[in-house]
């Protein structure tokens, strides 16, 4: 087929003029057979390259692509073209997903985007036995490569089953971001004479800005300030998931529209915010890394990171989903010395100990396990454990089956730590470009570009280097009290609610380890510090009159302690005869628990309080609400727990308010 | 090897070629042409019939499995994932003892295994006899099977009831070696994997299969592995066989064969077909395994062999018998008589017989002792 005939049928069917050259470069090599690595920036139109030829082949061309978000987005617009596209994914029931497959082997489906997981489930790979397959697609390909910013385990599978593909069978990789090295290891494992493509990286609609504070509060007051001033509507990076939190709750306090995403949420709340994103009903929203990759919103007209992003790869990745229509775009970094700790932690903490790799080893060895068993053999956190997991898998050391078991390989090479050593080295490395970026008195665009390996030539006139003025922020009184108003009115929620109890969500005082109120309660807990001081006392009334208002509770009730004394007694106490409600003492422990601290995962922390209470007078409970008192809220499992046995007391309303709750594992 | 998975298995598996045809074509692409799997595939359909005389249907079956090596991609890439391992026939590492034993007309061309893979380096003994084996029979399996584990060799074994199975445990309870040898795919044996998890781990048990991955169970896979069994021992030795069934016919193969096959000297109390295959040619042992002396022999040889008078009446017994009250499918019925019949001769002549009733209603026909009166089930709602 000529170029000339190609853009025929690209008009008819994709209603868009024509190729641009690496496009149709890329699109020949695929009707040869062969495979292409093709890097392209975000908004270059890389889908287009096996979308076209794949209405065009006589089967299905499958497509693993680890963004959800993308997938539905892509096939919503095949959909509206009349393209057969469907996609298959975890957010899906199961009757939806076998639905689609079974389209797929009656040959209903020209194009079927998959989750790389999906590799692991066995109705699929019996699918793929009876479907006419024609091309296979590695989306974000740098997921490929443990040099990337965004190694993906499942993702090793895809290679294995690209090195079984037969030859003639074509395959592309494509990938927004991949540095020379990347590149070359991406390149390496998918093999059989794969031809890289690489265009340029350069985004001159961008306007790039490097904000130095010396706090958190300065970034807060300038985004209060400032962000109204922005044009249309963006997102807000934050480190982490408590600081999405703090922040959404800043600006809703200063009445600026804007929500908070992570992925902790559910998958219908995700996908209401990516909606309410695209339709620009908030000015921002404000995310952990977890938003986006995958989100084509074509203008996003700024985004702020309010953390150092732990290399300018992750950068560029993370930015690059601003201004895809090519109008100017602001990306704003906010830089404090002491943010480099969160990375930091990261890559020296991110993996756990070799003691813990050799638990992991000893306890698989032993006997075939699934994830929470091993959780419950190690007391392991559950992201650590996945570390250890898709390590020791990437070392050969153990397998993860069909049906989820993992597995010791017989005759499995020893512990590699050199490995460990060798990322951790790069990745300190990385973290220290970054830094450079901050401190670079040059054009930021082409360090980014230099860093990405794309060496092609440009002016570069789009950064606060480089002709646009330098953003300084301005501390004044009146916005220091109202973050200081803001502070003192603000109470982390706990969110417990679950079905089958009538428990609801509540509500803590503060963060624990944030504020004073940590250092208060290790006082009186674990230093013989006495009662907890009064001003817990005043800062809990606040957050129940903040979160209940003026509401009545028939009854106080208080968790039990585990070795701390009468501590919450007498809090739960004080707080009673304050609020004048009748308080309880008939929560019991019936069994010895530990304490919940040792435990360093939920399933362990459940099984600890498991049956662990009883309430000595049904009748006192029955039909009231109740509201539950303890001192610290980790993983909820105890409030849970009791709210769970009160429930079945006939309590109808039980809700937990505690002194302080956890910032917790998870951190994104 | 890994990487050509696609192809070997695409090959192995070709409908109705039969191990000889295939072999044949192995032998003709990769030691004489000096081609690899992948090559032969990718050669043109002129080639396939020129170069190798091929004839129509034979390119037709090589263009419809060319056809699904992107599908085979996905299964290999799953089997190795799980930690199976595919051992094509030109691999060093194909068991030579298989090879040698059965040759190109019954070498299957591919082995599917997990576990240690140096097992099928050792020494090797089969030990094989009847699902339904005596109390004397199970104790010599176990006897030999301790000899073995202390020699260092290998026990071979099938994974069925009775002896099968008691080779298996006797051998990993002496803390010996062993090869399991599946009558279906190897991906369908999960509960085993699950069972044998440490002496997988620990390198002393092999789980071998020579069929279609996800092929599940069936009496033609248990028939077809019986030889794969034997081929992959250097001895045999056969605790207990009746007058039909597998081990039966497996032994009787393995003579045609021309292999030396060990036979348990039978008590003259026994009601089995030990004797006659010491008549066609086994070689008698005792409870040690040590070859009968001939004189010792020869007499024994003089003692009429207790056989059934009728055979015909010999087989409408034990389909009585097969049957304890509940109406059966052929192929239930099949695998309990333990008979080599094909599932269409065993209904030929189950209609035949005039105490045996189809039950009605039923697809396929279910077949009861006329008279009986059991469901197959208690049904709830009928």
């Amino acid at each position: 087929m000529t170029r000339q005939e190609a853009e025929k049928i690209l008009q008819q069917r994709f209603k868009l003029p024509k190729f641009y050259d690496e496009q149709w470069e890329t699109i020949e090599k695929i009707f040869r057979g062969e495979r292409v690595l093709l890097i392209e920036k975000t908004g270059f139109g890389k889908s287009l390259c096996f979308q076209f030829p794949a209405i065009l082949f006589d089967g299905t061309t499958v497509i693993f692509s680890p963004l959800i978000a993308l997938m539905r987005d892509q096939v919503k617009k095949l959909t509206a073209l009349g393209i057969s596209a469907k996609c298959i994914n975890s957010e899906q029931t199961s009757e939806e997903n076998s639905q689609i497959i079974n389209e797929a082997k009656a040959g209903k489906i020209k194009i079927l985007y998959i989750a790389p997981e999906r590799q692991e489930n066995n109705e699929w790979i019996e699918a793929t036995r009876q479907m006419n397959l024609r091309m296979v697609v590695v989306d974000e390909a740098h997921c490929i490569s443990v040099w990337g910013h965004d190694f993906r385990p499942a993702f090793r599978r895809i290679i294995n089953l690209v090195k079984l593909l037969p030859a003639g069978l074509p395959v592309l990789a494509t990938t927004a971001t991949a540095t020379k090295r990347v590149e070359q290891d991406v390149a390496k494992q998918i093999g059989g004479n794969i031809t890289t493509l690489r265009g340029n990286l350069m985004r001159d609609n961008f306007k790039l800005f490097v904000v130095k504070v010396s706090s958190e509060d300065e970034k807060l007051i300038w985004l209060g300030k400032n962000l109204e001033k922005f044009p249309g509507s963006g997102i807000i990076y934050t480190g982490t998931r408590v600081d999405t939190e703090i922040y959404s709750k800043w600006f809703e306090h200063l009445k600026i529209s804007s929500t908070g995403y992570n992925a902790g949420l559910d998958a219908e709340t995700r996908i209401a915010i990516e909606n309410s994103l695209m339709n620009n009903q908030w000015k921002c929203i404000i995310s952990t890394n977890a938003l986006g990759m995958g989100i084509d919103k074509p203008d996003i007209r700024f985004i702020i990171h309010t953390q150092i992003p732990q290399s300018p790869i992750h950068y560029y990745q993370e930015i690059g989903r601003a201004g895809r229509d090519g109008q100017p775009s602001y990306i704003i970094l906010f830089y404090n010395p002491d943010d480099k700790r969160l990375p930091e932690a990261f890559i020296e903490g991110g993996r756990p100990s070799i003691k813990k790799y050799e638990k992991v080893i000893a306890a698989v060895k032993a006997e075939l396990l699934g994830e929470k068993d091993l959780m419950r053999r190690t007391n392991l956190k559950q992201n650590q454990i996945r570390v250890i997991k898709a390590d020791l898998i990437e070392q050969k050391i153990i397998r993860q089956l069909a049906n989820k078991k993992i597995e010791y390989i017989f005759d499995a090479p020893a512990l590699d730590t050199r490995a460990f050593e060798e990322l951790r080295a790069a990745k300190t490395k990385d973290l220290g470009s970054m830094i450079e970026y901050v401190e670079t008195n040059a054009s930021r665009m082409k360090f980014l570009c230099d860093y990405l390996g794309d060496t092609s030539n440009h002016t570069f006139t789009n950064c606060d280097n480089t002709g646009e003025k330098k953003i300084a922020v301005q501390v004044t009184r009146e916005w220091t009290e109202k973050l200081q108003a803001f502070r003192e009115d603000y109470f982390p929620e706990l969110v417990v609610e679950s079905r089958g109890s009538n428990i609801v969500n509540g509500v803590a005082s503060s963060y624990y380890g944030v504020s004073s109120v940590g250092s208060a309660l290790h006082r009186s807990k674990y230093e013989n510090g006495g009662a907890f001081p009064n001003f817990l006392v005043s800062l809990v009334l606040k957050a129940f009159r903040k979160k209940f208002g003026q509401e009545k509770f028939d009854l106080v009730v208080y968790v039990p302690p585990t070795s701390s004394g009468d501590l919450v007694k007498t809090f739960a106490t004080t707080v009673a005869q304050i609020l004048k409600f009748p308080i309880s003492h008939n929560l019991k422990k019936q069994r010895q628990t530990s304490e919940q601290k040792v435990f360093e995962n939920s399933y362990l922390k459940s099984d600890n309080v498991k049956d662990a209470f009883t309430f000595a007078v049904p009748e006192e409970v029955n039909g009231k609400s109740i509201l539950l008192i303890d001192d610290i809220f980790d993983s909820g499992a105890t409030v849970k727990e009791a709210g769970r046995l009160l429930t079945t007391f006939g309590a109808t309303k039980i809700a937990p308010i505690v002194i302080a709750r956890t910032v917790g594992g998870d951190l994104v | 090897m890994n990487n050509e998975a696609t192809y070997w298995i695409a090959l192995a598996h070709l409908p109705r070629w039969g191990h000889l045809k295939i072999n044949n074509l192995i032998i003709k692409f990769y030691h004489e042409k000096k081609i690899s799997v992948e090559e032969f595939f990718n050669l043109s359909e002129t080639q396939w019939g020129n170069d190798y005389q091929l004839d129509e249907k034979q390119v037709s079956d090589l263009r419809q499995a060319k056809s699904e090596l992107g599908s085979n991609a996905f299964l290999a890439e799953s089997l190795f994932s799980q930690g199976f391992e595919l051992i094509p026939i030109v691999s060093p590492e194909f068991s030579k003892t298989l090879k040698g034993n059965l040759k190109a007309p019954y070498s299957p061309a591919v082995l599917y295994v997990k576990g240690n893979k140096k097992i099928l380096e050792e020494k090797s003994i089969a030990i094989v006899g009847s699902r339904d084996a005596s109390e004397i029979a199970l104790k010599f399996t176990d006897n030999i099977a301790k000899l073995a584990s202390k020699e260092y060799k290998v026990v071979v074994s099938g994974f069925a009831k009775g002896v099968d199975k008691q080779a298996l445990d006797s051998a990993i309870n002496y803390k010996g070696q062993s090869i399991i040898v599946l009558p279906q795919g190897i991906m369908t044996f999960d509960s085993g994997f699950k069972k044998y998890y440490s002496q997988i781990v620990n390198g002393d048990v092999l789980v071998l299969s020579t069929f279609f991955p996800k092929a599940p169970w069936r009496a033609e896979l248990a028939m077809a592995r019986n030889p794969i069994i034997y081929g992959l021992a250097d001895e045999i030795y056969v605790a207990e066989s009746s007058e039909k069934g597998g081990t039966w016919s497996g032994v009787v193969d393995g003579l045609r064969k021309q292999r030396k096959i060990f036979v348990r000297q039978p008590e003259p109390t026994e009601k089995n077909a030990n004797l006659i295959l010491i008549q066609k040619g086994a070689v008698p042992v005792d409870f040690n395994g040590t070859v009968v002396s001939k004189t010792y022999y020869t007499t024994v040889e003089q003692v009429p062999v207790i056989q059934e008078s009728n055979e015909t009446e010999s087989i409408d017994k034990k389909i009585r018998s097969a049957f304890n009250g509940r109406p059966l499918h052929v192929n239930e019925l099949l695998v309990r008589l333990g008979m080599d019949w094909t599932v269409k001769k065993l209904t030929a002549y189950l209609k035949k017989l005039d105490f045996i009733e189809i039950v009605k209603d039923r697809r396929p026909n279910l077949y009861k002792l006329k008279g009986s009166e059991d469901s197959p089930q208690q049904r709830l709602f009928s």
